[in-house]
């Protein structure tokens, strides 16, 4: 009995051995007097469609440029204006020809120059692979000569500066290769190795051209989970967080974090699926569903005051957005009326309005990594119900597969940038036109496609702008989009973090001046 | 060795006590419709996640929603998905063991081997991949879990049955000329009863975590369905600003689990031959 009992205690005193040996540090400390920083990142995962840091790949540019290590030709300034990056002069000869100057004594991390055959071989790859970007730039050829790169499009791109400050847009060494999705840019920091949907470990760039980075390393964690991440910054795990749910805000209101916050064009917004099969094909149901959402109780609510209203595509800090558009407003007494007089009756009693034998039932379809977007759903399933729809929820983090099904879904409510070049022919032309990349749900209006022709052509801001407001018109009067609201972003980082700086275009995360005490 | 008479009432004691609370439980669960002081579903975004008070005893969810009147309605989901769960399981369970052992068959082999199989997978990521297959849903999350349990009660079933076979008062009820559907109703299945009884009420706890685990994942109820794991999902942001609306599903998940899992030790002790009953 007594070797029995020794027996248990020795294994119980293994046990816990085991178990207390796990609570060991895990991460290594820095013992060698170098500076590290973890960043936390509930976007940058493949879901998200930042699979990697090759900015030809789809939206990973988003990440190549958030983590200093692509750079553009030209930047943008917080009011979304162009600024000289790694062009330092530009200059439009024709329509139809722009020559622009690159900065002299850049290197890509590669050792290579950064000189106009470089640029060139880049962007006639992107051209060549990326989805949106030959579309976009209607770049016909290049010219390379020493410095100064000469672009002719094949018709006139007005905003072709702007489409060359977006992420896909940042320029690499192609010859340098694309090995496991690692790129060499020319900006503040090397990626040396990456994990998609692990880790993405930066190293400083010695030889940067526009300062000196202050962080020997950097990694940057995928975490998609809002809780994971706020309890990850309060142990120290993380020492700065992009992405960080509302709900959480609380916990880092004291002198040990900051703020870093900035209203962007960020918009949570639902698209219809005009497939003859959805209930959405029908304007009434659509437009029922434009009036039966309370995006101002979202905004002061859910979203904690972190947003503010949508009228239409753009946030009112551009000449082409806020109220300058008309749309429906929260009313369901008037949604209610709209869906009686289309026939949709409930005529069950159960509270769900049927016409012709099929009832009301819009399939949701939303994501999680935006955390918001879960909560918008939830929020307009309960006043969608009060007007007589049912709203079935699918939160799933598969959306992009899910989406290319037109039966799978009515509405799929996400959330993107709206202005990201800073001009609004981008929207429409990702979104909205009948042969967008992004219009899944097959909207078509010819009002709308001759219109962007004519915006696509217009070198006038002011006109452009115009444009853009009409276009708006038509996409809110077929209620094709219901634009919920856009977001105002923060970033939180512990205090002795200096300059990790939210910008009102999103990108632009880690600059050479990011330091950490 | 049998227990003294003053045992034997501990355990018919514990056996009442608990076969009350258990049904106390699934009588309040069955009327929870009635009970809710609120509306369940019924959004107030002007007053969401306030504190417990006496208006909203438990506090609102980030919607407004009363959390008591949340949890109350949601043991009817909770509850009684995992009691036809366990049902459904047992049952099929049974009679897949019950067959095997009666005809020891090809058809013995090839079941008990897919049982085998079933078995083999470790049970919740099966229970994952099948609602992922499926997609989301109660519905399916409890098919999820049906798929990976019942191997567990046709081998029970199995085992019991070629005991009671080669007993002797079954030799002797063939010998009187019953049928073998007669010896399986009359004889042997309640002889085998106990024993699943047992498996099964025991079971409950398990099956009803494992069900909150997958709701939890967000495989198993959908919104706005008020199910307690789903709910602990929905709030688990709030865990460290609101922790009165993640914990309380919690406890109410608690409370039935462990309330079923002594239950279920207090029939395991009544039926136990050392009980005394014959």
């Amino acid at each position: 009995m007594q070797k029995k009992k020794m027996m248990a205690v020795l294994i119980g005193i293994c046990l816990a051995l085991g178990t207390l040996s796990g609570c060991g540090k895990t991460q290594k400390e820095a013992s060698d007097g170098k500076k590290t920083l973890v960043i936390g990142d509930v976007s940058f995962n493949s879901a998200n469609e930042e699979a990697d840091i090759n900015p030809h790949n789809t939206y990973a540019g988003w990440a190549c440029i958030r983590y200093g290590i692509g750079e553009t030709l030209v930047k943008y300034s917080d009011d979304m204006e162009i600024e000289p990056w790694l062009a330092k002069a530009w200059e439009n000869v024709d329509p139809l020809t722009w020559k622009i100057t690159l900065q002299d004594n850049v290197k890509f991390s590669s050792g290579r120059d950064m000189d106009a055959e470089a640029v060139k071989e880049c962007l006639e790859h992107l051209l060549a692979v990326h989805d949106r970007a030959a579309a976009d730039t209607k770049i016909a050829s290049m010219e390379a000569d020493g410095q100064v790169l000469t672009i002719k499009t094949s018709e006139p791109k007005p905003a072709l500066l702007n489409y060359l400050g977006d992420p896909y847009a940042c320029i690499i060494d192609v010859k340098a290769g694309f090995d496991n999705g690692i790129v060499s840019g020319t900006g503040p920091y090397i990626a040396v190795d990456l994990k998609t949907d692990d880790y993405l470990k930066l190293v400083k760039n010695d030889n940067y051209w526009n300062g000196d980075p202050k962080i020997d390393e950097i990694t940057i964690k995928s975490i998609t989970d809002g809780n994971t991440l706020a309890k990850a910054l309060q142990a120290d795990e993380v020492q700065a967080a992009y992405g960080m749910a509302y709900e959480s805000y609380p916990l880092f209101e004291g002198d040990d974090y900051q703020f870093s916050r900035i209203s962007t064009s960020r918009c949570f917004f639902a698209k219809m699926n005009f497939d003859e099969n959805s209930v959405c094909a029908d304007p009434a149901v659509r437009k029922a569903i434009a009036m039966g959402i309370d995006k101002e109780s979202f905004v002061d609510t859910l979203l904690e005051g972190n947003g503010y209203v949508a009228n239409g595509v753009f946030p009112d800090q551009t000449a082409f957005g806020g109220d300058k558009v008309t749309t429906e407003s929260y009313d369901p007494k008037g949604a209610k009326k709209v869906l009686e007089d289309a026939g949709w009756v409930d005529t069950d009693g159960d509270g769900i309005r049927e016409k012709d034998g099929k009832k009301l039932v819009v399939k949701w379809l939303t994501y999680p990594t935006r955390q918001e977007l879960p909560l918008l759903a939830e929020a307009a399933q309960a006043s969608l119900k009060e007007i007589g729809i049912e709203v079935d929820i699918n939160n799933t983090l598969d959306v992009n597969e899910v989406v290319q099904d037109a039966s799978a879904w009515d509405v799929y409510a996400m959330a993107n940038v709206q202005a990201p070049t800073g001009d609004p022919e981008y929207w429409f032309r990702v979104f909205a036109l009948s042969d967008s990349a992004k219009n899944q749900g097959k909207y078509s209006n010819a009002q709308l496609d001759a219109l962007d022709e004519q915006l696509s052509q217009e070198f006038d801001t002011a006109k452009r702008a115009d444009l853009a407001v009409q276009m708006q018109q038509i996409l809110l009067d077929d209620n094709a989009f219901v634009f919920c609201s856009f977001l105002k972003m923060s970033m939180i980082s512990r205090s002795n973090v200096s300059n990790y700086t939210s910008h009102a275009c999103d990108y632009y995360q880690i600059t050479a001046d990011l330091d950490i005490e | 060795m049998k227990k003294s008479r003053k045992q034997r009432n501990i355990v018919k004691f514990r056996l009442v006590v608990f076969a009350s609370l258990a049904g106390l439980l699934i009588l309040f669960s069955l009327f929870s419709d009635k009970l809710c002081p609120m509306d369940p579903y019924l959004q107030d975004l002007s007053n969401a996640k306030a504190a417990p008070s006496f208006v909203h005893p438990l506090g609102t969810d980030r919607y407004g929603r009363d959390m008591l009147s949340r949890i109350i309605v949601g043991s009817k989901t909770s509850i009684f998905s995992t009691l036809l769960l366990v049902t459904f399981i047992s049952v099929f369970g049974s009679m897949i063991g019950l067959i095997c052992g009666w005809f020891e068959n090809t058809i013995d082999v090839i079941l008990m081997r897919i049982a085998d199989m079933f078995l083999a997978f470790p049970g919740l990521v099966f229970a994952l991949a099948v609602a992922a297959v499926l997609g989301g849903g109660l519905q399916n999350a409890i098919i999820a879990l049906a798929a990976i349990s019942w191997p567990k009660y046709a081998r029970l079933a199995r085992s019991q049955t070629l005991t009671q076979k080669k007993a002797t008062y079954i030799k002797a009820a063939r010998l009187a000329g019953d049928s073998d559907w007669k010896l399986i109703v009359r004889h042997i299945l309640p002889n085998i009863m106990g024993p699943i009884l047992v498996t099964a009420v025991l079971d409950i706890g398990t099956m009803m975590m494992e069900l909150a685990g997958l709701s939890f994942l967000g495989l198993g109820a959908k919104p706005p369905i008020a199910e307690w794991g789903s709910m602990m999902s929905e709030t688990r942001n709030l865990l460290t600003t609101q922790p009165w609306v993640t914990l309380s599903p919690g406890i109410a998940i608690f409370i039935s689990v462990v309330i079923f899992n002594l239950f279920g030790e207090a029939v395991r002790d009544w039926l136990d031959p050392k009980n005394g009953r014959s």
